[in-house]
């Protein structure tokens, strides 16, 4: 009887569809008017030497009808699960909404990156006006008025005497006047000259730097500019200092730096020379140390600058200064 | 300056390969820009620093070479015999201050003709035009000797007088007027130096000759000027004239007033040797004698500026072959300055001497002993860092690209904004000189740039774009003052509606707006309100400005429709939102701390209200009525809803609310909250004057 049972459960339970099948199987089978509840029942009117064993095997079928059911609702609540998942599946090749992060201009990139090299050095960060008295822009960095040294600088007036600064370099007549040494910042910011082609835009952006203290020499204007070179395009970076001119240092120079776009070899935009121009610098003329009140026999220093411009079209490869200024998107978004 | 290789090698007596000569030259300061192959020769392309005018020549460039190599320099001939006896020809300098010397020479009897080929080609290799054997030989001396020279047809030159005073002097009150060689009429000022005859203007000094006196097929005999003017005389002429020439160059730079008759000497020797003629007595008159700069040099203040150690010996002997007269005693050297090398006048213009023929390569790199000072740096501290820094971080991580536009506008773009009159954005500073009449001017806002901006995008198909920019914007303080420069942040969102796989549903404007509330809260600045906006390019409606207490730090708003009908923009009803943010202003308000509140330990409950009220009314006064209503349980409200439409009468609106309540040291009950919630929607409803919706 009870192989029959047995028997006929297996049955229900394998052409079981779904939990609400399982939940009236177990009814049927367990539930208080259920079919091995009844046999628990009549169990007493068996007779005592038969209704041992009568109770194990009624005992034993109940407990393995549980464990069925259980593994069956087990794998049955899996396939569900699996189906839920399955129909809640999304398309995840779609693209996704853009957090839409905006672009940091080549230009302020650049100049970041400078920045950063010399705040690491103990470099601070000053600024100052850049519609200029012309004392501050010429007179006080030994350019004097009829001075053949202006032409180096095509320079937009305002009046006879306020420029717009050709250059960053009157922030350090403003600070020197301002403070005394030791004196260790760079100034970023925009200028202007009157010149406008591909290579040159009637704005663009300088930084400058001025380190003044005791004892400060030409070695030490070379060997923080070698770091900075290093640090900005590579410690590989063959650089070279020449000899040049500028009015509010001596002696000056010129660095290069090895042409990283042919590697040396020469190309039109090293001009076949193998190196490109990348900073002026010099120890600041005596002449500037006492305009602004400092001894040049206790005082010495080095000061430095660079067109950001020039720099962000070697490093990026742009061939054109004008792109900086259109804001083009599709520009903007490359970098 | 462009110089034959050849040329220099026979004057510097050097033999060395043209890329080394050039190589080296540039080490010690004469950047050699460039290498032309020329016939069996080489052009050097040098770039002459404004300080070495001894250098636009082949003899200074020579010079250089020879100290670099250690070779003597071969001056070519000068040496000339000439006649002596009465010349019947006078000079007279009326202006020893623009004139220190005035020399001459007298050829009779030459016959104009082409100058030899050889010259010829040297004058085409430095880009000088042949033009006759006279004025070839002057320019070939030019080149040679960097000292300009200038022949005068003598039968032009009347009262066989030349007088050298400025216009103002010898005509004064008087317009003064000369056609110069180049055929062009010249109002000359009145403190521009002229060579006069014993009538008329025959040149302006040290710049270019009249067209009357010039030499032609016809002239027979010349005169030969040598002279050495006053270099800021020659360059505010220059400049007033707008007349640049290879004299003028030279002669603002200063000119070598002691070798000037030696370059008169080398033309009349050319002259002689190549034209032929009778060589005259020569005229020299020097009034303002040329007086030797000395200059004492320690030796340890050498090797202390440039961070070397060298001997006394080596020292002295970088300067050797560059002219210099030097005499060495024990702790210092004393140089003596020739006349070529008028930048010299200190003892660091020896060192730079010294460090540039030691070489710049051989000084050791040695990174500075810092002394730790207070190198704060200026509060204004850089647009990267400080206040500006955090905005335009922000923008960034925002979604904003940043633009970079030049400083530059003109007063149209304020008229295209309906700037009014008494604002101060129409303070604009004025450019003299621009370049474009659309630059005219500095920008006294950012918006122009970026509104030009928007137009190059959209022309390139551009249908969204959201940038700003991070400058300064000056406003003007009168002709004589520096302006104002003051920093700003604008940026400009643009959106075009279109088909999009994820739909922004939010009305820009408060898209735009939780940007600059994220901004500001970000800043930690206190006491900000928004206030409806009187900017003139901004929509009345949808447009705010931002305060900080009592100070307005920024606007945001849409972009006032009478404006944009003026851009000419053709998409339909795109919305553009500006948004700026004044930072000086912003600097100064006041800034929260943040302090530790402890976090809730009791449960909150929220109960939802609605209300229908005007639609004029602002929802950002409900938090002034709440905390009117003055209960400590009350957390805060967050409005889910605002809605107009059916079953919402005309001319009102629905907001809809919740409202969180929770005490700090209790769980609140229903019942508690019943009676206070009750009371607090009877409040609400009559201080809005609204109707609460059941």
């Amino acid at each position: 009887m009870s192989a029959d049972l047995s028997n006929t459960f297996h049955d229900e339970l394998q052409s079981l569809k779904d939990l609400s099948g399982l939940v009236q199987l177990r009814v049927k089978y367990l539930g208080k008017k259920g079919i091995l509840t009844a046999e628990l029942k009549s169990l007493s009117s068996l007779p005592a030497e038969e209704r041992k064993a009568a109770g194990k095997r009624v005992n034993d079928l109940k407990n393995l009808i549980e464990s069925e059911l259980d593994a069956k609702e087990a794998s049955l609540k899996a396939e569900a699960l699996k189906a839920q998942l399955l129909s809640e599946s999304i398309d995840i090749s779609l693209p996704g909404k853009s957090a839409g992060f905006g672009r940091q201009h080549p230009l302020s990139r650049v100049m970041s990156e400078i920045a950063d090299i010399f705040v690491k050095m103990g470099f601070s960060i000053e600024e100052g006006p850049e519609v200029e008295l012309d004392k501050y822009n010429f007179e006080l960095l030994n350019i004097p008025k009829d001075h053949p040294a202006r032409d180096m600088q095509d320079t937009f007036y305002v009046s006879d005497e306020i420029v717009l600064r050709t250059h960053t370099s009157p922030v350090q007549v403003r600070v020197m006047q301002r403070q005394k040494p030791p004196l260790r910042f760079i100034a970023p910011g925009r200028v202007y000259r009157c010149d406008a082609d591909i290579t040159h835009s009637p704005m663009f952006h300088q930084i400058e730097g001025l380190m003044i203290d005791r004892d400060i020499t030409f070695s030490n204007l070379k060997a923080v500019l070698r770091t900075f070179v290093h640090q900005m395009f590579g410690a590989d970076t063959a650089v070279r200092f020449r000899p040049s001119f500028f009015p509010f240092t001596e002696p000056s120079a010129e660095i290069d730096i090895g042409c990283f776009l042919c590697k040396q070899a020469g190309c039109r935009v090293c001009k076949s020379t193998g190196w490109l121009e990348v900073l002026g610098a010099g120890m600041v003329n005596p002449a500037v140390l006492e305009n602004v009140g400092y001894d040049p026999d206790e005082y010495s220093g080095f000061a430095f600058g660079m067109g950001i411009e020039r720099i962000a079209m070697l490093k990026y490869a742009i061939d054109d200064i004008r792109l900086f200024f259109d804001n083009d998107a599709r520009f903007l978004r490359q970098f | 300056m462009k110089v034959p290789y050849k040329w220099l090698k026979e004057i510097a007596g050097i033999d060395a390969p043209v890329a080394e000569a050039a190589h080296r030259l540039t080490m010690a300061g004469l950047e050699v820009e460039a290498i032309e192959p020329c016939g069996d020769d080489h052009v050097l392309e040098v770039n002459v620093t404004p300080n070495r005018p001894d250098c636009l020549s082949v003899i200074g460039i020579a010079r250089e070479l020879s100290a670099i190599y250690k070779t003597s320099l071969n001056l070519p001939p000068h040496d000339v015999l000439a006649h002596t006896g009465a010349l019947d020809f006078n000079v007279d300098i009326l202006d020893y201050d623009l004139c220190h010397r005035y020399a001459g020479r007298i050829i009779r009897g030459i016959k104009i003709g082409p100058s030899p080929a050889w010259m010829q080609q040297r004058l085409e290799q430095c880009g000088i035009r042949p033009i006759n054997n006279i004025v070839d030989i002057t320019n070939y001396v030019l080149l040679e000797f960097g000292h300009p020279l200038h022949a005068f047809d003598m039968k032009k030159v009347k009262g066989h007088r030349i007088r050298v005073a400025t216009a103002g002097c010898a005509y004064p009150g008087a317009e003064v007027k000369i056609t110069t060689l180049d055929s062009a009429e010249r109002a000359v000022p009145a403190d521009t130096l002229l060579i006069l005859d014993a009538e008329d203007p025959i040149g302006i000094a040290g710049i270019m000759g009249g067209l009357h006196s010039e030499v032609d097929d016809t002239t027979e005999d010349i005169f030969i000027e040598s002279a050495y003017f006053a270099p800021s005389s020659i360059r505010r002429s220059s400049r007033a004239l707008g007349l640049k020439t290879e004299a003028s160059y030279r002669f603002e730079r200063g000119s070598d007033i002691k070798m000037l008759k030696k370059a008169l000497d080398r033309a009349a020797y050319l002259v002689k040797e190549i034209v032929g003629g009778e060589l005259y007595g020569k005229i020299d008159m020097y009034p303002k004698k040329f007086v030797q700069t000395s200059i004492d040099v320690r030796y340890e203040k050498v090797n202390r500026v440039l961070g070397i150690n060298i001997s006394k010996e080596e020292m002295t002997s970088c300067l050797n072959g560059l002219g210099f007269e030097i005499k060495t005693k024990k702790d210092l050297f004393n140089v003596k300055v020739p006349a070529f090398r008028n930048d010299v006048k200190r003892d660091y213009d020896v060192i730079e001497e010294v460090a540039r023929m030691y070489g710049y390569d051989n000084i050791p790199a040695v990174l500075p002993k810092a002394t730790i000072g207070m190198e704060t740096g200026s509060e204004a501290g850089s647009a990267l860092s400080g206040i500006a820094g955090a905005v335009r971080a922000s923008l960034l991580k925002t979604g904003f690209t940043e633009a970079i536009n030049l400083s530059f506008m003109s007063e149209a773009d304020l008229d295209m904004l309906d700037i009014p009159a008494d604002n101060s954005r129409r303070r604009v500073v004025n450019i003299k000189n621009p370049l474009r009449s659309e630059e005219a001017c500095m920008r006294t806002m950012i918006l122009p740039s970026l509104i030009r901006n928007l137009k190059h995008n959209l022309a390139y198909g551009s249908r969204d774009l959201k940038i700003f920019e991070s400058a300064k914007v000056f406003i003007g303080n009168g002709q004589d003052s520096l302006p104002s420069e003051e920093h700003a942040i604008c940026a400009l969102y643009y959106r075009e509606k279109a088909k999009t796989l994820y739909p922004e549903t939010a009305n820009d404007f408060f898209v735009i707006k939780g940007i600059a509330e994220s901004i500001l809260s970000d800043l930690g600045a206190a006491g900000i309100s928004f206030v409806r906006s009187t900017e003139p390019f901004l929509h009345p409606g949808q447009s705010a400005d931002i305060f900080a207490g009592k100070g307005k730090v920024g606007y945001i708003g849409a972009l006032s429709p009478v404006v944009f009908d003026r851009l000419g923009i053709k998409s339909a009803k795109p919305s553009i939102i500006i948004m700026e943010f004044f930072i000086e202003k912003l600097k100064s308000a006041g800034f929260n701390q943040p302090r530790y509140r402890q976090l809730p330990k009791f449960p909150a409950i929220d109960r939802d209200v609605a209300i229908v009220l005007d639609s004029s009314f602002a929802a950002s006064d409900l938090n002034s009525i709440i905390s009117g209503f003055g209960s400590e349980l009350i957390e805060g409200i967050s409005i889910f809803d605002v809605y107009q439409g059916s079953n919402i009468p005309e001319g009102k609106k629905s907001l809809a609310f919740s409202i969180r309540y929770r005490a700090s040291d209790r769980t609140l009950t229903e019942e508690e909250i019943e009676g206070l919630h009750s009371r607090l929607v009877a409040h609400l409803s009559e201080k809005t004057g609204g109707q609460v919706r059941k």
